[in-house]
């Protein structure tokens, strides 16, 4: 009422009452306000991922397929799942393979990053180009690399037969892991790529000046000077990227199916199997719990940054 | 003598480029290009550069696998829903975020952090059952839900570094010249975060778009959307069809890749504010 009355005779004093008086009046109305404009997202997060990730710990305890109640069964899951070497060869491939893609991503994006940092002519088109795999879906970037892997006819397996090197991922288990390693490697680098590029972007141009007065050559300039200075932007790449390697998928479900004989799954199809196939809700569970804690127990220095962040008021 | 230098290192850099182009567009070039020719030519050796370009595949499509197309109608409605809800969500949680000093909205903002974490395959297992008696199994709604449910942290923490910058005088100023909260928020905070609502919406078109576990796993035929599509048509008994798999990839790729293309600099934009802030 003030403030109308302030804005159509508009005093100045009279305004900074009214915005005094606003601001009094505020926490109670804003409170019921804001808790309204969270709830949305709070529902969903809830709903959906956070009571699901609390109930499987639970689940993990019984004995439990679709369609029977459930019965406690203590840590006779988790003794199976030890007891399980699909379960181990799982453990093994997804550690294997996600330390390929994650470092393999690293060393390529920011090989990339210092590459394209002095290029001017073209610049956008060609990051454009380096973002393309970014936008594929996992199923279409496989159609594309089987169509160019595929034993004796396609064109990169042709080119590799030739240079003496054979990938035979249809039959080789390590093979057909890194096969999905290079194809994983493809579809995720531009985001590591993009990260590392805007951090070496924002490295002022200066120290690299005053390095070069002291007589540092390009390569001490880089490892000394930038990589010090990108490195907070490194690790948030390398974090990113084992907490979204970890679910790999695709790359290796539309390869091999996780065959021959189990021996290409990673931890995600080892769950899929089980739950979906086996109907194994107990064991599967049990399995969640591990990728679960292990998930988080990679995010934790993030996490703890970030909080420390939000508690500072950032 | 450093000219050359220089000459050398400005042509091994056009190297360098060329191999990473290569590497990036190859297999993209090679099966839209692919999906153009006749399917007798298609792993011909040598393999042809040139070539009358024809719709044969796409026809084969169309006839062998018609569900390709009501996968797409699928992957559409999923794709625009999921990003309405998604900005909704993300940009109220976002605002508050950005405005607030109270240590339970800082909480509640950390637990959004910590549940982004979670594996997404994790979820599954107990949800599975739930969506089957609840009949969401093979509906719009839980693809929509559960996508809107992995992006809305990204979103949230995306809009609260966007709102942030948005100066709380301007806020001041309108609602001393009357304007509710809500018209606040809708006419004054709306407009100036528009270019994070745009970098939250590209990243959530791509995902939606391209989702492939929790497509295959909740949806059977309503709902089946283009990758599982695609998927299912690299995994048939009778051997695969490539030049209709070619069409389709090529159908399926074509607007999320002119997407990206357009709004590259919200992409980077968005990661900035949502990766590497510090």
């Amino acid at each position: 009422m003030i403030a109308e009355i302030a804005r159509r005779i508009d005093i100045g004093p009279l305004r900074r009452d009214a915005s005094l008086l606003d601001r009094q009046r505020r926490p109670q109305t804003r409170h019921g306000f804001y808790v309204l404009l969270l709830l949305p997202a709070l529902l969903l997060l809830v709903a959906l991922l956070a009571t699901p990730a609390v109930y499987i710990v639970w689940l993990s305890f019984q004995k439990s397929t679709l369609g029977q109640e459930p019965a406690f069964v203590g840590l006779a899951n988790y003794g199976a799942l030890i007891a399980d070497s699909a379960f181990w060869r799982a453990v093994w491939n997804t550690f294997a393979v996600v330390n390929v893609i994650v470092y393999g991503e690293l060393a390529f994006g920011l090989a990339v990053a210092v590459l394209l940092r002095r290029v001017e002519i073209g610049r956008k088109l060609i990051i454009a180009a380096i973002i393309a795999p970014y936008a594929i879906t996992e199923s279409s970037g496989i159609v594309m690399w089987r169509f160019m892997m595929e034993p004796d006819v396609g064109i990169a397996s042709r080119l590799l037969d030739g240079l003496g090197l054979v990938l035979p991922w249809d039959s080789e288990p390590w093979a057909g892991l890194a096969l999905a390693c290079l194809i994983a490697i493809w579809h995720h680098m531009p985001f590591t790529f993009l990260i590392l590029y805007a951090a070496l972007l924002s490295v002022p141009k200066e120290t690299q000046e005053a390095a070069a007065i002291d007589g540092a050559t390009a390569w001490q300039r880089f490892w000394r000077v930038e990589v010090p200075i990108i490195m907070p932007a490194i690790l948030v790449a390398i974090l990113f990227r084992y907490i979204f390697a970890i679910r790999l998928f695709g790359e290796v479900w539309l390869l091999t199916r996780g065959g021959p004989a189990r021996l290409t799954e990673v931890l995600a199809i080892y769950l899929y199997r089980e739950t979906f196939q086996y109907r194994n809700f107990g064991l599967a569970s049990a399995a969640g719990v591990c990728m679960l804690l292990l998930s988080l127990l990679i995010a934790l220095p993030y996490l703890y940054r970030m909080a420390k962040e939000v508690r500072r008021g950032a | 003598m450093v000219h050359d230098a220089r000459l050398s290192t400005r042509v091994l850099r056009a190297a360098g480029i060329l191999a990473v182009l290569t590497w990036s567009l190859a297999p993209i070039l090679l099966v839209v290009t692919s999906a153009f020719k006749e399917p007798r030519q298609i792993f011909e050796v040598p393999f042809r550069v040139f070539f009358i370009p024809t719709a044969e595949n796409f026809e084969t499509l169309a006839r062998l696998n018609p569900e390709f197309f009501s996968g797409l109608r699928n992957s559409l409605i999923v794709t625009v829903f999921t990003v309405l809800l998604t900005l909704c969500a993300s940009f109220g949680a976002g605002y508050v975020y950005a405005r607030t000093k109270e240590t339970a909205y800082k909480v509640s903002a950390v637990f959004m952090l910590v549940v982004r974490m979670l594996p997404p395959i994790v979820v599954t297992v107990p949800l599975f059952p739930v969506v089957n008696w609840l009949a969401l199994n093979d509906s719009h709604l839980i693809l929509i839900l559960l996508y809107a449910a992995f992006y809305v942290s990204l979103g949230a923490w995306m809009m609260r570094s966007f709102v942030a910058q948005i100066p709380i005088e301007l806020e001041e100023a309108a609602a001393i010249d009357g304007a509710t909260l809500w018209q606040v928020l809708r006419l004054v905070v709306l407009p100036l975060a528009a270019q994070g609502l745009v970098a939250l919406t590209l990243f959530v078109v791509v995902f939606a778009w391209n989702e492939y576990v929790f497509a295959m796993i909740f949806t059977m035929n309503n709902a089946r959307t283009a990758p599982v599509v695609i998927g299912e048509m690299l995994s048939t008994a009778e051997g695969v069809q490539w030049g209709a798999v070619f069409a389709a990839a090529t159908i399926q790729l074509v607007p999320v890749v002119l997407i990206v293309l357009a709004l590259q600099r919200f992409l980077i934009a968005g990661l900035t504010a949502g990766a590497v802030k510090s």
